[in-house]
């Protein structure tokens, strides 16, 4: 009879050890959630006794959640951590460093340079696990384009602002679909990079760059672009969700977009109608397409910092890691993975060809520095269409610009002493 | 125990909303005289008056306040004209009243973020049949958006706001009317007055206090209503849909600064405050007098 | 001349009554658009191909019924809570004189008064150690107390309307204050009961703010937060957002085409003394 009691609670056992780990995905999709859930559903298979909640943010308004979550001290055990909020949660100390998990993982020597580098953004350690880099590229609408009688996409910004002419003499339509409302910095950065020939965001002496004629060309070109009717009137006030439509209602016919953007635009595009190009080249004969990245991070409030690790390691392992960014169209992080058969698909060979093109430099943001997802989200937008507006000069605006960014590396250098 | 009676009946209300409402509140004003700037476990030093000096220079901030005041009298105005008007039609007795009243009603119930996003929908030339019904009317010379325009986009969220709030006013101002006897305006109609002088003279002053009430409380809500404008233009282009509760919700929001963002709260409570006490005094001034 | 007047008058509401409809009529339409044609054919007043596949889509794969019930489980027990606060306050309002009225009433304005954004974070920090974030009961004690004022004073003037002789009578008859109010008072305020709850029923259904930050499980967003889910950042499902707004929209648009007339009838006994 006793036996057969502590028996049976020695089986109870285990069953009483569930742990518990809150994982927060914030660039929720459907597609990504059902992804997500079930790398986990492995993952609790291969840990019994481990529970994973999964909580989708919606990521409209993810930012402020996370934020106010965190700061009342209901933060998650690991979480999606896009390269924007890294300075901001590891640079105050909310994040876990990963580097000793990274030190005795047998996978970390499989992760290509580039991520090891951007893992370490901030502070010069690693705060996150990059799963996939979003590289900048041009989604032209083939079908507009044999319209207009152009038979290939431009190659140099000088092209680029013919076609966009030729184009918007077609009644409807327009040349450029231009992000004037949030997230459009990385065009801003694009194009006016381009035209500087360079992608220096500093001086040696910690000034912001912006100042320069250089920059403040590009700036100004793109700006001419709009006021001359090359980009929708409306586009001052689009975002992502405006500018991809506008793309595939054929109302403007280029788009500077991520990988990310196929998922939205397969589904209402024929793939004969579009195509992915690299992007145009400057005078000074390189283009400076934007690099930004997403990975998995660890709060450093999270009681169970091992097995969130072990979680990581599942959804940011080469295995999870493929799976994961063949469904939301990121460029895997591990070197090995860039050979795998999903990534010779033609629409991915204008990526491919950016990577292997010595005079496309990819281009990181400056996101490490403090009060950078203010000035991306707010400081840019309001100048920009003010500047588009003609109720600012160009001059003005890179002025702006460079004065808060150079506040802000004056500000992260004060940290670091 | 009897004169215990008015503080028990009036306690759960009085608990819950000190409680919930006012202790945060105070907390949420205290932070106006600090530097917080959310997860930035530097901050919370005691900065006394600065922020409310960086409001003075802060171009932003006084776009805003004039955006607040355009916002806040475009809608309640056209919201009490046309809810006055609609109540009107509505208080003559006709057939199917019942129906026409029951639909007419039918905006309130949508969520204001719905209806922001169908306006949204209804002001985009290609989604959208507006643009191009006001081009052929001749209102608009090309068929465009005019939530993209600074100098017309604040007229998108108003149009929304006017919408969901006629029945609003339609319904109180109804009640009103409704309770007028009609034997005054018979007896003013035996005198020989028309249907002006009977407005003028025995509608108006009766509803005044009522729509005094209504007005004020109407004008200070619609005063700290962003949502329509968050939905629909995001404040922008170029700051100029944003009002001040928007701009309090980005500062909050997109700058973590949640010590200016008070501060500017604090303002907007005051001005608020300063108009709600002013409708007051002018109330018991009509009262005494009327 | 009468004619011309009545054909005014018609025209008159026939025109607001198109006001009126005319987006929900729009809602309806985006609804039933297939998603080829939502840009294609966006100006058409109706669509070529009508398709229910949104309707099927959000009701079958998406999380909305569970964010129906959710929110209906809060506008519910808000409107009963706030409601039988607000009539204890606004009877109080009405039937007595006492000290401290004036600071009650002004405190039950002021907190009227302030953009909400701004007690977010203190409340966050308030229900956090409660355990009561993330949590329909969370939801429904913060929407009890932003709702109370408002029907307090909705419920003071439905009360203002009933002569305080008949409970006077009742207590001359030996009952309670208490008894009197729910034995005689409360029966003849019940369409303004009815008219307050579903008032404070339809502010609790459209929050969206702190449904938003307070809640981040699905098992317990409403259905104005789990709107926000079709707005992902790589496309916005316009067709099957519409189609959940209309879902959403039934219960509300039925329930207040029901109580408006008590609405009014209410308003009508206090107002002049409002």
């Amino acid at each position: 009879m006793l036996k057969a009691a502590l028996l049976s609670l020695l089986l109870m056992a285990p069953a009483r050890a569930d742990t518990s780990l809150r994982l927060v995905e914030v660039l929720t999709s459907p597609e990504r959630t059902e992804t997500l859930k079930s790398l986990v559903a492995k993952f609790e298979a291969a840990n019994p006794g481990v529970h994973v909640e999964v909580t989708s943010l919606a990521w409209g308004s993810a930012f402020e959640k996370l934020a106010t979550m965190t700061a009342a001290g209901d933060s998650p055990d690991v979480v999606e951590m896009p390269d924007r909020w890294l300075s901001l949660y590891g640079g105050n100390g909310q994040l876990e460093n990963l580097e000793p998990y990274l030190a005795r993982w047998k996978e970390t020597p499989g992760l290509n340079e580039r991520a090891m580098n951007l893992a370490r953004a901030v502070g010069q350690t690693a705060y996150m696990l990059p799963y996939g880099f979003y590289l900048r590229a041009l989604f032209y609408n083939k079908a507009v384009f044999r319209q207009a009688g152009l038979s290939a996409p431009p190659r140099t910004m000088e092209e680029l602002r013919e076609d966009a002419a030729r184009i918007a003499q077609l009644p409807g339509k327009s040349g450029y679909c231009l992000r004037g409302g949030p997230g459009g910095l990385n065009g801003w950065v694009m194009f006016a990079a381009a035209l500087a020939g360079t992608n220096e965001f500093f001086h040696a002496d910690g000034t912001s760059t912006f100042n320069d004629p250089g920059w403040l060309a590009g700036t100004t070109w793109l700006i001419d672009l709009y006021k001359d009717g090359l980009a929708p009137k409306d586009s001052i006030n689009w975002g992502f969700n405006e500018v991809v439509a506008g793309f595939y209602a054929g109302a403007c016919a280029m788009v500077d977009q991520d990988p990310d953007a196929l998922i939205a635009l397969n589904q209402r595009m024929k793939p004969e109608d579009y195509g992915v190009a690299p992007w145009p080249k400057g005078p000074g004969g390189k283009s400076y397409p934007t690099l930004g990245y997403v990975g998995w991070s660890i709060f450093q409030k999270s009681a169970h910092k091992d097995l969130a690790w072990s979680l990581v390691a599942a959804l940011g392992g080469p295995a999870g890691n493929l799976v994961w960014n063949k469904r939301t169209g990121a460029l895997p992080a591990y070197t090995a993975a860039a050979k795998d058969p999903f990534y010779s698909d033609p629409v991915y060979q204008g990526w491919f060809a950016e990577l292997a093109d010595p005079d496309v430099v990819p281009t990181v943001m400056p996101t490490d520095l403090p009060g950078f997802a203010y000035f991306a989200d707010s400081l840019v937008v309001r100048s920009s269409q003010q500047a588009l507006l003609g109720q600012i000069s160009p001059a003005t605006m890179n002025k702006q610009w460079a004065a808060y960014l150079t506040k802000a590396k004056r500000k992260q250098a004060e940290a670091l002493r | 125990m009897k004169r215990a009676e008015p503080y028990l009946y009036t306690a759960p209300a009085v608990l819950l909303i000190a409680a919930v409402m006012l202790a945060p509140l105070i907390t949420g004003l205290s932070y106006a005289f600090h530097d917080i700037i959310l997860l930035d476990p530097l901050s919370g030093d005691f900065v006394g008056f600065d922020h409310f000096r960086e409001m003075m220079e802060d171009d932003s901030f006084w776009t805003a306040l004039s955006n607040t005041v355009s916002w806040t009298v475009l809608s309640v105005s056209l919201q009490f004209g046309f809810g006055l008007a609609l109540a009107l039609l509505l208080n003559r007795p006709m057939p199917g009243r019942r129906l026409v009243q029951a639909l007419v009603f039918l905006p309130w119930a949508v969520p204001g973020f719905l209806s922001g996003l169908t306006w949204a929908w209804l002001f985009n030339p290609v989604i959208g049949p507006l643009p191009h019904w006001l081009t052929s009317l001749g209102l608009m010379t090309s068929a465009e958006n005019i939530l993209s325009d600074p100098h017309l986009a604040l007229w998108g969220p108003i149009a929304a706001n006017v919408w969901w709030g006629i029945p609003f006013f339609a319904i109180t101002l109804l009640a009103a009317l409704q309770s007028i006897s009609k034997e005054i305006y018979e007896a003013a109609s035996i005198d020989g007055a028309g249907p002006w002088l009977r407005f003028s003279r025995i509608t108006l002053p009766l509803l005044a206090p009522t729509i005094l009430l209504t007005v004020m409380l109407r004008t200070v809500w619609v005063a700290n209503f962003a949502e329509l404008i968050v939905v629909m233009t995001k404040g922008g282009p170029a700051d100029s849909t944003q009002i001040l509760s928007s701009y309090i919700f980005s500062l909050a929001f997109q700058r973590l600064d949640f010590g200016y963002a008070s501060a500017v709260s604090a303002i907007l409570l005051l001005l608020l405050l300063a108009y709600a006490a002013s409708v007051m005094a002018l109330r018991r001034v009509m009262a005494d007098r009327g | 001349m009468k004619i011309l007047v009545r054909f005014l008058h018609y025209l008159a509401l026939s025109a607001f009554l198109a006001f009126a409809l005319f987006p929900l009529f729009w809602l309806l339409k985006v609804s039933v658009t297939p998603n080829d044609l939502l840009y294609a054919e966006g100006v058409r007043l109706w669509p070529s191909r009508m398709s229910f596949d949104h309707y099927g889509a959000v009701l079958r794969h998406s999380q909305f019924p569970l964010f129906f019930r959710n929110s209906l489980i809060v506008s519910l027990a808000t409107a009963i809570l706030a409601t039988a606060a607000a009539s204890a306050a606004g009877y109080a309002f009405s039937r007595f004189r006492f000290r401290g009225k004036a600071w009650i009433t002004g405190l039950l304005l002021v907190s009227q008064m302030f953009p909400l954004v701004i007690i977010v974070a203190p409340i966050f920090r308030l229900l956090a150690p409660l355990g009561l974030t993330n949590s329909l009961s969370g939801l429904i004690v913060v929407y009890t107390a932003f709702n109370t004022p408002f029907a307090a004073f909705l419920m003071q003037s439905f009360f203002e309307a009933i002569p305080k002789d008949l409970e006077e009578a009742a207590m001359i008859d030996g009952a309670s204050r208490f008894q009197a109010l729910r034995q005689v008072v409360l029966p003849l305020t019940l369409p303004g009961l009815a008219a307050t709850g579903g008032f404070v029923f339809s502010a609790a259904w459209s929050e969206l703010l702190f449904a938003l930050m307070l809640n981040s499980s699905a098992s317990v967003s409403t259905f104005p937060a789990g709107m926000m889910g079709f707005i992902s950042k790589f496309s916005v499902d316009f067709g099957q957002m519409m189609a959940a707004g209309i879902l959403a929209l039934l219960p509300v648009c039925a329930f207040f085409f029901l109580i408006q007339r008590h609405l009014v009838q209410g308003l009508t006994a206090g107002a002049v003394k409002g």
